[in-house]
């Protein structure tokens, strides 16, 4: 499916660029949103949702995958045409959409379980309690329940590193039931 | 899969439809922009006398700890603990900032100058609760902090009140109508530098340090000039040589730390010590200040990273150490380390505190105090730092120095201490110190991980353990024998600090709301009032027209996530 999205992303910027008699521009919200929603509501659980993300964390992200600490077939080679202004524009940008609920149908006693692994593992400490974020430290209520069960599944695997061992310390010791857990307890969270 | 489709292609749409131009931010607004009441005539400029005098001074409050040597006693006793039990609130002070307080108010001749999270003022009548004028920093586009949008207070010095920043400014305000006098940048935050402290104000200068021992920062206190923002001196709490020390294999308390000194000694040798630039140290909590031997004292934070020792091997001089600098030029004076090469995140935090105590041969002398993230209250020399006493351990240490591993240790000692970045207060007739402990069993877990660009960097995790209680305790400890007199047990950890009062009386707050009053000499209950949030920050107390009153901020603790509030709630006898 994300051959299909990332053909589709290629069409629109494709489009834009034919219409503007320009080279494809990557540093618009427009171009972003063809994943991510315009509006930072992505339609897609492969996608992130970036609405009231906070902008500092889409900065860092957005410099990670242009500096090589986090990579990604789609979003590195966007990230390394982006200059630092317009990944600061891009990030105030999304970071100041409102967000729309996602729909997932949390099973309460998985939530109660997640909730405790949460608590245990200090999670608010940088997540802040009801996982809203601050600074760099993402947001993760209301995001895709799909997303969030990558991330988690990444750090644990080592397939995302730019977390400087926090998150791939926390996530070593999860099991699967574990994160399904935590992915039902953040979805119960807007 | 193809219902998935359709909602992008239908994103797809929706984002070629809205323009960006419908997307304008509300921003904060810097200076100062409510006047509900004119300023108190009361109000004078805040001198140096004023300020030297402090310790004695039984009508203000001039400093976040009470005065230079930040003893946290204060001299005046119409509060006792014969009436403790009929102090009422005096009024509530509402801000407009629903988030974590940990804020010290000063109160200068009746007006009280409070901060909130994301650095507001208010400058209230300290009597009724009115608001004179409120100040909002206009936050600039990077703030970098772990812990918290915190801040802790002011300086006030000759008209004029500093404040630092999350987004690592220095800015001095007119005491009497808020407006900003001139804003420098302490560091740069893109890389992890802010401010939570109070700075300290002193002979025209004003001392600050940083945050930032989890992002790789160099850490500093930097002097700057109290009339025009100017930079006068810099101390690198990293040195840019010698930073590996004397490859000291033990604690403070002569405990074996498990060091691997051959191999940290190749892996300098092999690599260099380049790493200096990155090695944190943060300097996060007031310096003390001597002023007849002009010397400043602060204590370091941790390395950096902070689980992940590989990457920066030696001591790391002087991360978690306690520091004496010339406070005329910020000239290195003396330091004493307390864990080398720290592997688990105990900072040296909870300020410094100068007063007297026995030396080991009985006779009383100048010394400098810290309790530290260990549990132990440190007695050193104040002229030569010489560590005269240490004392019996606060909390349980089981387990301690285990060294992190991937899967996770247990040491029952956490990450948080011991005592963290409250303060402690002392008082002279018990001769006792008072420390608000967190007792946190913890699993520490190291993971290899680069310098990653002025983002959070600990290198591991450190974790609760399930099912096993998080507690705190107040702990009274003989200053001169290092004995503990006295310990009460509190239900949850406790961050935020103590008060003590000629009285005979020791105030201290709990994450759920309470704030109590205990009789200095044996720990007994005297008195509580639930606030109804986290009570964490520290109490101060101040007279006005001859009335005694006792401040405390309730506005809860990002960091360990207790119930946030919005108030300060004032004390007095009916």
């Amino acid at each position: 499916m994300r051959n299909v999205l990332i053909v589709l992303w290629l069409l629109a910027i494709g489009a834009t660029a034919l219409a503007d008699d320009a080279p494809a521009k990557v540093n618009t919200p427009e171009a972003c949103g063809v994943c991510h929603g315009i509006d930072g509501n992505s339609p897609a659980g492969a996608f992130p949702n970036l609405s009231g993300q906070n902008a500092r964390y889409l900065y860092l992200q957005l410099k990670d995958f242009k500096e090589g600490r986090r990579n990604d077939p789609l979003m590195s080679p966007i990230a390394k045409q982006l200059e630092k202004k317009e990944m600061q524009a891009l990030a105030k940008h999304f970071s100041e959409q409102k967000p729309k609920p996602v729909s997932f149908k949390a099973d309460n006693a998985r939530a109660a379980a997640g909730k405790k692994i949460a608590d245990d593992a200090l999670c608010p400490m940088c997540h802040l309690g009801g996982f809203v974020g601050q600074n760099e430290i993402p947001k993760v209520a209301g995001q895709h329940p799909e997303y969030v069960r990558k991330q988690l599944t990444d750090f644990r695997a080592r397939n995302r590193t730019n977390d400087a061992g926090n998150m791939t310390a926390y996530s070593s010791n999860l099991s699967d039931d574990d994160i399904e857990n935590l992915v039902h307890y953040i979805g119960t969270l807007d | 899969m193809k219902f998935i489709e359709s909602k992008l292609a239908l994103g797809l749409a929706t984002s070629l439809l809205i323009s960006s131009a419908a997307f304008a931010a509300e921003e904060i607004q810097g200076g100062a922009v409510i006047a509900a009441k004119p300023m108190s005539s009361s109000l004078v400029p805040v001198t140096q006398a004023m300020l030297s005098a402090s310790e004695g001074d039984g009508k203000h409050w001039l400093h976040s700890n009470g005065n230079y040597a930040q003893t946290r006693y204060y001299p005046a006793s119409q509060i006792h603990t014969g009436n403790v039990g009929k102090l009422k609130p005096a009024f509530v002070f509402q801000t407009a900032v629903l988030e974590s307080m940990e804020t010290a108010p000063l109160v200068v001749n009746g007006v009280m100058f409070l901060t909130t999270s994301y650095n507001h003022i208010y400058a209230i009548d300290a009597v009724t609760g009115e608001e004179f004028w409120h100040y909002k920093h206009k936050m600039g586009a990077v703030t970098t902090f772990c812990c918290g949008p915190n801040n802790r207070g002011v300086a006030a010095l000759d008209g004029k009140l500093f404040m630092g920043t999350l987004d690592a400014k220095l800015v001095a305000l007119d005491a009497k109508s808020g407006k900003v006098l001139w804003e420098t940048e302490i560091a740069d935050p893109e890389l992890g530098y802010s401010e939570t402290m109070a700075p300290a104000a002193v002979d025209g200068k004003v001392l600050i340090g940083t945050n930032g021992g989890e992002y790789g920062i160099r850490g500093f206190v930097k002097a700057y000039d109290a009339n025009d923002g100017k930079l006068l001196w810099t101390f690198h709490t990293i040195p840019e040589k010698g930073h590996e020390g004397i490859w000291n294999p033990n604690d403070a308390t002569n405990r074996d730390m498990k060091r691997d000194i051959a191999a940290e000694k190749a892996a300098l040798a092999k690599n260099g010590g380049d790493f200096y630039k990155t090695l944190g140290g943060g300097v996060w909590m007031t310096p003390a200040v001597d002023t007849d031997s002009k010397t400043a004292f602060f204590v370091v934070g941790n390395p950096s990273p902070d689980l992940y020792g590989a990457e920066r091997p030696g001591d790391n001089l002087y991360t978690d150490s306690i520091v004496a600098v010339d406070l005329n030029t910020g000239a290195y004076k003396w330091h004493y380390q307390y864990v080398a090469h720290d592997v688990w995140d105990l900072d040296a935090v909870s300020p410094p505190i100068l007063t007297d105590a026995a030396g080991k041969d009985g006779k009383m002398r100048k010394v400098v105090i810290h309790g530290g993230k260990t549990g132990h209250i440190y007695v050193h020399d104040r002229v030569t730092g010489e560590l005269i006493r240490f004392s019996d351990a606060m909390v349980p240490q089981d387990g301690l120095w285990t060294l992190p591993t991937k899967e996770g240790a247990r040491m029952n000692l956490g990450a948080n201490g011991g005592v963290e970045w409250s303060p402690m207060a002392v008082n002279p007739k018990t001769r006792m110190a008072y420390a608000a402990n967190l007792i946190q069993p913890m699993t520490y877990h190291v993971e290899a991980a680069a310098y990653p660009g002025g983002k959070l960097w600990l290198g591991g995790a450190f974790k609760t353990i399930p099912g096993v209680a998080q507690t705190g305790r107040i702990s009274a400890v003989n200053m001169d024998t290092g004995k503990i007199a006295w310990e009460v047990n509190t239900p949850q950890p406790l961050m935020g600090g103590l008060l003590a009062t000629a009285g005979g009386l020791v105030f201290n707050r709990e994450c759920k709301g309470w704030f109590k009053s205990f009789y200095a000499k044996n720990g007994k209950e005297l008195w509580k009032f639930n606030c109804g949030a986290g009570a964490n920050a520290p109490a101060v107390s101040y007279t006005v027209n001859g009335k005694q009153y006792i401040a405390v901020a309730a506005g809860g603790n990002t960091q360990l996530d207790f119930k946030r509030g919005n108030s300060v709630f004032v004390f007095a006898l009916p």
